[in-house]
């Protein structure tokens, strides 16, 4: 047992769309703790609710009931005003189409997510060169998303995403688009993010990348179906 | 954050490149428009400066077909509260073309009234006319610019008399005996000769075009004024107050035309803001979902979007403003040649046309990045 307080506390999560005049319960009363330095995933099939957890989770969308609390704050009664700053305080996103901006370096694409935290400009470089470093892409910092690979791109939006040492990284497939060796370089990449004590929840179908999670929640139909640690 | 500002525009170089274009041909528009505007303006306030003291009497029904004699002259200077005053004749230099933009003139005026009447104005060359000077003549320094003339030279004047059916035009040769220093109002394009010599010369008989009075000191202008019009017959008198009131309402609509076509050109200029911003947002949709997933504030967005919108305009407005005072400057020079000119560029009218072009781009970017700053994030990012 943990006696620290979870990182990440779900309780009776719901989320109903309207499609129509009929009512979809992409969530239904999802409850759940992640502990600090978690390494876990998300598995179900499409429609299971996964995705749609996440983006409550991530403050991308808003619950209809239940609550969420991520590093002690109650972020699913955050304002509209709040949510930036939770956002870039308390999450770090990592998406399947690594989301990089084509116009910025590699460099750039993970200094801008220290801008919209005002952290100052010395910093930042100092920050981002030590993140993409510790990536292995120290050679590739200046190159632009167009002139890196699947694998790299990846990469910098973990840096990105670890960038102002947010409490939980969130990684929605971020395996499904590059090959199998390059998966497995990214999956080895976060295991080793989360050993050094970084939480990390990964949404994912592909069972090679929940088998190396320490803990597979199972979601079906809106609803948490299975929750095994290894 | 002006780096990325810098970033998005310069990385859509052809689009970013009309756009500014469009604003440019606005601003170009203000600074060639509002540079006759201020031109205008310019020449009317120097020239009532040097006449702003005197009081203008005229024959009843305005100037056309009607004058007024030297007799008149004296009356005036007979009414209580006038400490002097001296009749003008007034005729077009060339009588063959009457500028569209006013054009040179011939002034008849007193020898003795001249130097009274330009008050601090000096002279480049030269002297002003004196009591018993012939054909003499001082000209204002665009005439003698326009026909390189200098003091000791002749100056040919023609005018034109009827003559049963037919007009016959008359030429004599004037003798410059000076040169006026530049004065910006309207007897920079005039030609003094002494009022005797003139009325001979237009066969004008003892007649004046307009009666100048000054006031004695302590007299009241605009009580003078009603004096003057109680005391001599068919005249009508108009104090500085009054004229520069009626000279500035149409120097009012005549500036209102002028800048409303300039305006419409700029607001032109701004549509092109406004669409190009409104295809960047649309294409950058998942940029800023994903700026706002990574923390973004909305006031980061709109600073964003609406820098870049501004940013446009700043440079519209430099491009506008470079163009047209090239363009003003070689029409003057060009002018100038011809005795005139015709804009003036005035720092504060290149105030006017930065602030205006950087509003526009700031107005015009206003809806782009409220619909950018608004998007949400989800939204944003599922968006292909």
């Amino acid at each position: 047992m943990n006696d620290e307080e979870p990182i990440l506390r779900v309780r009776n999560l719901t989320k109903t769309y309207m499609q129509g005049k009929i009512p979809v319960h992409a969530l239904n009363d999802v409850s759940f703790d992640v502990d600090k330095g978690e390494f876990l995933s998300i598995v179900g099939p499409s429609g299971s609710g996964k995705s749609t957890l996440l983006s409550m989770v991530g403050l991308l969308d808003k619950p209809t009931s239940g609550c969420a609390m991520i590093d002690g704050t109650k972020i699913t009664e955050a304002k509209d005003s709040e949510a930036p700053v939770i956002r870039r305080e308390k999450i770090g996103f990592v998406f399947q189409h690594f989301n990089l901006i084509p116009t910025l370096t590699a460099l750039e694409n993970v200094d801008i997510a220290m801008r919209f935290a005002r952290v100052p400009k010395g910093k930042r470089k100092e920050r981002a060169v030590e993140l993409l470093a510790q990536m292995g892409l120290r050679e590739r910092m200046n190159h632009k998303p167009s002139e890196l690979s699947g694998g790299e791109q990846q990469r910098v939006a973990i840096a990105r995403a670890m960038a102002n040492y947010p409490a939980i990284i969130l990684a929605d497939e971020p395996t499904g688009e590059v090959d199998t060796k390059t998966r497995d370089m990214i999956v080895s990449l976060l295991k080793e993010l989360a050993e050094k004590g970084q939480t990390i929840l990964i949404v994912t179908h592909d069972t090679a990348v929940s088998a190396q999670t320490k803990r597979v929640i199972t979601m079906r139909d809106g609803k948490i179906a299975s929750d095994t640690k290894v | 954050m002006f780096d990325l500002i810098i970033k998005n525009i310069t990385q859509r170089k052809l689009r970013t490149g009309l756009t500014v274009f469009g604003i440019a041909l606005g601003i170009f528009a203000v600074i060639v428009m509002g540079g006759m505007s201020e031109h205008f303006n310019i020449t009317f306030d120097r020239s009532m400066s040097l006449t702003a003291d005197k009081i203008r009497v005229m024959p009843e029904g305005g100037f056309v077909g009607v004058s007024l004699n030297d007799s008149k002259v004296r009356e005036v200077k007979r009414v209580p509260g006038v400490s002097d005053a001296y009749g003008l004749l007034q005729s077009p230099l060339d009588p063959e073309s009457l500028g569209v933009f006013g054009g040179d003139v011939v002034i008849g005026i007193p020898p003795e009234k001249q130097e009274l009447a330009m008050k601090d104005t000096k002279l480049t060359d030269g002297r002003f006319l004196v009591t018993g000077d012939g054909y003499k003549a001082v000209l204002g320094s665009s005439v003698a610019r326009e026909f390189n003339l200098k003091v000791g030279d002749e100056l040919e004047v023609k005018s034109k008399r009827v003559q049963r059916t037919a007009s016959i035009t008359h030429t004599r040769n004037f003798t410059i005996v000076g040169i006026l220093e530049y004065t910006g109002s309207f007897f920079d394009n005039a030609v003094q000769v002494p009022l005797d010599r003139a009325q001979k010369f237009y066969d004008r008989g003892d007649t004046v075009s307009i009666i100048l009075a000054v006031p004695d000191l302590n007299a009241d202008p605009e009580d003078l004024t009603k004096r003057i019009e109680l005391n001599v017959e068919k005249v009508k008198a108009l104090s500085p107050s009054e004229l520069r009131k009626q000279i500035e309402q149409s120097l009012i609509v005549f500036s209102l035309i002028t800048i409303s076509a300039a305006v419409l050109a700029a607001i032109i200029g701004g549509l092109s803001v406004m669409n190009t911003m409104l295809m960047s947002v649309s294409e950058r949709t998942k940029e800023f979902g994903l700026m706002k997933a990574l923390g973004a504030e909305t006031k980061d967005i709109l600073f964003m979007t609406m820098g870049e919108a501004a940013l446009m305009g700043i440079l519209g407005g430099i491009v506008g403003i470079i163009g047209g005072g090239a363009l003003v400057y070689y029409m003057n020079d060009y002018l100038a040649s011809r005795g005139t000119t015709l804009f003036s560029i005035t720092p504060r009218l290149i105030v006017i046309a930065i602030v205006f072009a950087t509003l526009l781009g700031v107005i015009s970017g206003m809806y782009p990045a409220y619909r950018a700053a608004k998007m949400s994030p989800m939204e944003a990012l599922r968006y292909e």
